[in-house]
């Protein structure tokens, strides 16, 4: 007896590393429910905190360029406000008290992983939701994935899990993007019907469809086309509009979808 | 018992996690190569501390790096693994017959046996770690470039800070 006692004393060691090794485990398996994982990404409050501190840093180096940046979109803006007319300018009016526009900094990023995830400043107290679209004034971004109080992360295009809808531009096609890893410039809309007329260079945009981002957000251009597989429908290999590794501030769009097409599609669930 | 005051090595802990989880982890050349620069930490444990000492602190170091990096338990696993086998390490590049407190280092375990003993620390590390982080494991080549390539910007990194501490040591004596 004396001598087991001895044994466990002197390798408490062993049981603790058993211990200390076993939580971690369950930590890394057992936390796969995205859901639950708000406290451990950089949407908890502590760790935003930090990454805001940091990003704080980094973007006083680049307050020229984004300055510069700013007043280009702002001129592209007037000029679009005044070709509109007296009547558009009511229509126009109306549908931006209907959908809002939160604008978010981006405090922490990443592009080479092979799911990235985006962390900006605005949380549910800025009326942010889970599936809302984001944008920047280069093209589309993502949605935003999770909510903690202060801060969102969001699931950018390159991130395995993204699907937007998206057409070309001028035509009716249209197709979900998505990415396959690797390249963070590169996305691939897989099932565009085979019957669309796509040619190098044309533009994509989003469709709108879903209402988890306004029609006609830029989202890249078509670098080059093939048949799939199955013969039926063409793969389209777009290059990316923005460039999410350089990405300092977003829109987030946050009109939510409409309650009567949630309800048809929870009928159709039933 | 500890050699290093509890303060002293707290404050080595939070510098080590902050350049980790600020800098480090965003450097990822070529898609893969990320430097996992913390574990010098656990490298530098010295032969004097206890084995549950060991564990313990590199634990923590782990969770820490975990809370900060939306990677719940991958670091706090690899790194207490590798606190499990630091001291053996140690033992395997150090004469048996040497009963007084080696810090690992260039001066006090020899040239050769340091860059050995490093090597197979951070060969060990990066292998559970990229492993454990791939799963379900997919493509075996782009896991071992993961491993090399993240260990030799590990490595290197490490005899840089090597390097330092011995220079601004020699200073002060």
């Amino acid at each position: 007896m004396r001598s087991l006692l001895d044994f466990i004393v002197k390798h408490s060691y062993v049981f603790l590393f058993i211990l200390l090794e076993t939580l971690s485990l369950v930590l890394l398996f057992g936390f796969n429910d995205r859901q639950n994982e708000a406290f451990m990404t950089s949407a908890n409050s502590m760790s935003g905190t930090l990454f805001e501190w940091r990003t704080g840093v980094e973007h006083y180096f680049g307050l020229r360029r984004e300055n510069t940046a700013l007043l280009e979109e702002n001129a592209r803006l007037r000029s679009l406000l005044y070709e509109l007319t007296d009547s558009q300018c009511v229509e126009t009016e109306r549908a931006l008290s209907s959908e809002g526009v939160i604008a978010a900094r981006v405090i922490d990023n990443t592009v080479r992983k092979d799911d990235n995830y985006i962390t900006i400043d605005k949380g549910k107290r800025d009326g942010i939701a889970p599936g809302m679209g984001v944008y920047s004034p280069d093209g589309v971004v993502g949605s935003v994935m999770l909510t903690g109080n202060r801060y969102s992360v969001i699931m950018p295009v390159l991130n395995g899990s993204t699907s937007i809808s998206c057409k070309i531009k001028g035509s009716e096609s249209f197709g979900f993007l998505e990415w396959q890893g690797g390249d963070p410039y590169v996305a691939q809309i897989s099932d565009m019907p085979y019957h669309s007329i796509v040619g190098i260079g044309d533009t994509i945009v989003t469709t709108g469809f879903s209402s988890v981002f306004p029609e006609n957000i830029p989202v890249g251009k078509v670098a080059g086309v093939e048949r799939s597989s199955n013969g039926y429908t063409l793969k389209v290999k777009v290059n990316l509009a923005i460039d999410i590794s350089d990405l300092r501030w977003v829109y987030v769009h946050s009109r939510t979808r409409d309650d009567e097409i949630d309800g048809l599609y929870k009928q159709i669930k039933e | 018992m500890d050699s290093v005051p509890f303060t002293r090595r707290l404050l080595t802990l939070l510098l080590l996690a902050a350049l980790q989880v600020l800098f480090l982890n965003r450097i990822c050349l070529f898609g893969y190569v990320t430097p996992l620069f913390y574990i010098w930490m656990i490298a530098r444990f010295d032969s004097s501390m206890s084995r549950t000492g060991i564990l313990t602190w590199a634990f923590v170091l782990g969770l820490l790096l975990d809370l900060f990096s939306a990677t719940p338990g991958l670091n706090a696993a690899s790194a207490t693994l590798l606190a499990m086998f630091q001291p053996g390490l140690v033992k395997l590049f150090v004469p048996l017959d040497r009963h007084d407190v080696i810090v690992p280092g260039f001066i006090s375990m020899g040239g050769r046996q340091f860059v050995g003993y490093l090597l197979l620390l951070t060969l060990l590390h990066h292998t559970v770690y990229f492993i454990l982080r791939s799963i379900p494991l997919g493509d075996w080549s782009v896991l071992a470039l993961k491993v090399v390539f993240s260990s030799l910007l590990t490595f290197i990194l490490m005899l840089v800070a090597e390097r330092v501490s011995v220079s601004s040591g020699q200073k002060h004596t």
